[in-house]
């Protein structure tokens, strides 16, 4: 077991830099998820973690020990592809064997790990067959099972679940957590899926083009983005977004007013100073801060488009003059589109950002 | 139904017909041929001629003996070769990767003339560079093509260097199929770069390598262009005469059909019969 440190990592292919310094310090057993969207150097960073790819500029450390220049195989990780990347030509037990017995692992110790990492992946069953002959869920647990017989220090996972369908997705991940509570290990998970980062994570990191966003637990991120990109990036469905202008400005305060609303104002708290009167801000509300007419500081009227009804809450798709919220409501299970319907927003449960995408405090 | 199938034989008629005639009728033909003395006019069915003489006769034996032997040396050596061939034309460390690969595909499309005539110049016993390059070693000068020992190494020599590029880029496409995570699975699972290649690449390559093989196999029984044009119709004194040599002599020197045919279907049968072999013993255990 250990902690991982990654300290102002950059990673350049060729002139094109991916990854502008990253900081992020992971506690031993502690579960990270790395989210964003595609293309912003997940992976790339876990596999600079790896030892896969190597590290342009800044520090990697596991367990306190720089591993720049240790080859990947000495780096005490085992990671698990978003391909699997089984061995295709051996049986499950050969997959799960191979390391240990390329390394001269004596024979008892390496039946004893593949014995248990069948167990605890319940893939018993499969051990004499070829990855051809398994579904795509087995083919994960033996991957995992994989990482687990090399009893590593940090586990790396790179989506390792895309390639299932949504229900045995939920299912693997329920079992990914189950296993990191049962192993303890440090793991890092990479994923797209912000439901996936919410639910597995202890803590999330937050990836865009290159850079780090924001670093914290999932309710911290959910209920204190550190800006508009975290906002909308966390959450589903996504937090709306509105434009509004500052009217009234004063320590301590700022009351803005939104654009395609006039007079609907509010008046929001700040602990920074406020922007300058006339300044356009964002006011950001998740769909679930809607409340009825006149229980918030600050009534709307929106037109309705279409509902989603799932249930126990309904997602509706409104119009709020050119610009598209969704709204969560438990009483309008029946509205038809088309109607108009006034929502209310409440000051405290409002966050604000400037232009530029920075959250005001 | 049937009326579209009838259609569809009318489109294919032309070519069923060609094929018939071209392909199909002196696969037969020369089949009953093979039974039947044509050294006398007309012709003259005499099932036990052909076959008879073929299994006594020293000749034959002489054009087996070296077919099989080249068989033997060279289709190893050259697949071997096109293996490490293929994996250094895979490194990521190699450049001008496209160059490399027209280099090796080069001597398939090269004229055959042109390419013996080459390997004539080459392995000369007084000028040719591959003897020039023995002396500055300090060796004696070989004869390559008055002793049936060089000769017969010549042959395989100027095989290997004619098909290894070609196997070497097939198998380079098998190479390409593998995925590069399986590399990496094995390098975190502390798997060196020697053993991924003898128990992953290999493995995972067998199937290409199979057919690599029997196409080398097919070819080699057909060996007739080296043996003809570079040591001269099987020279020094039959000492490199293959099968197809014999075929061509017996055939289109003596003008002995029936003969020639036996051997073919002689050839034919032992390609059939080794690549059977091959296949069964390389056969995937299920
Ligand atoms: N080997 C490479 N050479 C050049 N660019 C690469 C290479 N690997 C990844 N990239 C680029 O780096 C960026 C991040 O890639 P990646 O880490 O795979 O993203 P993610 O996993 O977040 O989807 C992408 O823009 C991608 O095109
Ligand atoms: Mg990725």
């Amino acid at each position: 077991m250990a902690a991982v440190t990654l300290s102002n990592v950059v990673k350049r292919f060729g002139v094109y830099e991916i990854i502008h310094g990253a900081n992020i310090d992971i506690a031993d057993g502690e579960f990270v998820v790395f989210v964003g969207p595609s293309g912003c150097g997940k992976s790339t960073l876990l596999r600079m973690v790896a030892g896969l790819e190597d590290i342009s500029g800044g520090e990697i450390a596991i367990g306190g020990k720089v591993m720049n220049d240790v080859e990947a195989a000495e780096r005490g990780i085992a990671m698990v592809f978003q391909s699997y990347a089984l061995y295709p030509h051996m049986t499950v037990e050969q997959n799960l064997s191979f390391g240990l017995r390329m390394n001269g692992n004596p024979k008892a110790d390496t039946e004893r790990r593949v014995k248990r990492a069948a167990e605890i992946l319940c893939i018993d069953e499969l051990m004499q067959r070829r990855p051809k002959q398994l579904s795509g869920g087995q083919r994960q647990r033996v991957a995992i099972g994989r990482a687990i017989v090399r009893e590593p220090q940090v586990f790396l996972f790179d989506e390792p679940l895309s390639n299932l369908d949504a229900e045995l997705r939920v299912q693997m991940r329920v079992e990914i957590s189950r296993l990191h509570k049962e192993l303890g290990v440090t793991m890092i998970y990479v994923t797209h899926d912000q439901t996936e980062a919410m639910t597995l994570a202890d803590r999330i990191v937050v990836l865009k083009a290159g850079n780090v966003e924001q670093i914290g637990a999932p309710l911290d991120l959910y209920d204190d983005p550190a800006n508009r990109f975290v906002a909308g990036f966390i959450g589903s469905p996504k937090m709306n977004f509105l434009a509004a202008k500052v009217v009234e400005a004063d320590n301590g305060s700022a009351t803005v007013e939104l654009v395609n609303h006039a007079g609907a104002r509010l008046k929001k708290p700040l602990q920074t100073t406020p922007p300058a009167v006339g300044a356009d801000v964002v006011l950001g509300v998740r769909p679930e801060h809607f409340f009825d007419a006149g229980q918030g500081d600050c009534d709307i009227a929106v037109k309705a488009d279409v509902a989603e009804h799932l249930g126990s809450v309904s997602y509706v798709y409104a119009d709020a003059g050119g610009t598209e919220l969704i709204i969560e409501r438990e009483a309008s299970r029946h509205r038809a589109s088309g109607d108009d319907l006034v929502v209310s927003i409440k000051a405290g449960k409002a966050l604000l950002f400037d232009t530029k995408g920075a959250r005001i405090r | 139904m049937r009326h579209q199938n009838a259609t569809a034989y009318r489109f294919l008629a032309p070519y069923l017909l060609i094929f018939s005639v071209f392909w199909v009728w002196p696969i037969i033909s020369s089949f009953l041929i093979s039974f039947q003395a044509t050294r006398t006019v007309p012709w003259r069915w005499a099932p036990t001629f052909n076959w008879g003489r073929l299994i006594g006769d020293p000749a034959f034996f002489n054009a087996l003996k070296n077919t099989l032997l080249i068989l033997v040396i060279q289709v190893p050596v050259m697949i071997s070769l096109a293996i490490v061939m293929a994996v250094l034309l895979n490194s990521p460390l190699l450049k001008a990767r496209g160059l490399y690969r027209f280099a090796f595909f080069a001597p398939v499309v090269v004229g055959e003339v042109a390419y013996s005539a080459v390997f004539r110049l080459m392995f000369n016993l007084n000028f040719g560079i591959i003897n020039k390059l023995l002396n500055s070693v300090g060796l004696p000068s070989i004869d390559w093509f008055s002793n049936v020992t060089p000769a017969m190494a010549l042959i395989m020599i100027a095989v290997t260097w004619r098909w290894a590029g070609y196997n070497a880029i097939i198998l380079l496409a098998g190479l390409q199929s593998i995925p590069d995570d399986v590399y990496e699975a094995a390098t975190l699972d502390r798997v060196s770069k020697v053993k991924q290649f003898f128990y992953i690449t290999l493995p995972l390559l067998k199937p290409i390598i199979v057919f690599c093989a029997v196409l080398s196999i097919i070819g080699t029984m057909q060996l007739f262009t080296e043996p003809f044009l570079i040591t001269e119709r099987g020279g020094p004194g039959g000492g490199t005469e293959t099968l197809g040599l014999l075929l061509y002599r017996q055939g289109f020197r003596s003008l002995n059909f029936g003969y020639a045919s036996a051997v073919a279907y002689t050839m034919a049968g032992l390609a059939i019969a080794i690549t059977l072999v091959q296949l069964w013993l390389t056969k995937e255990p299920k």
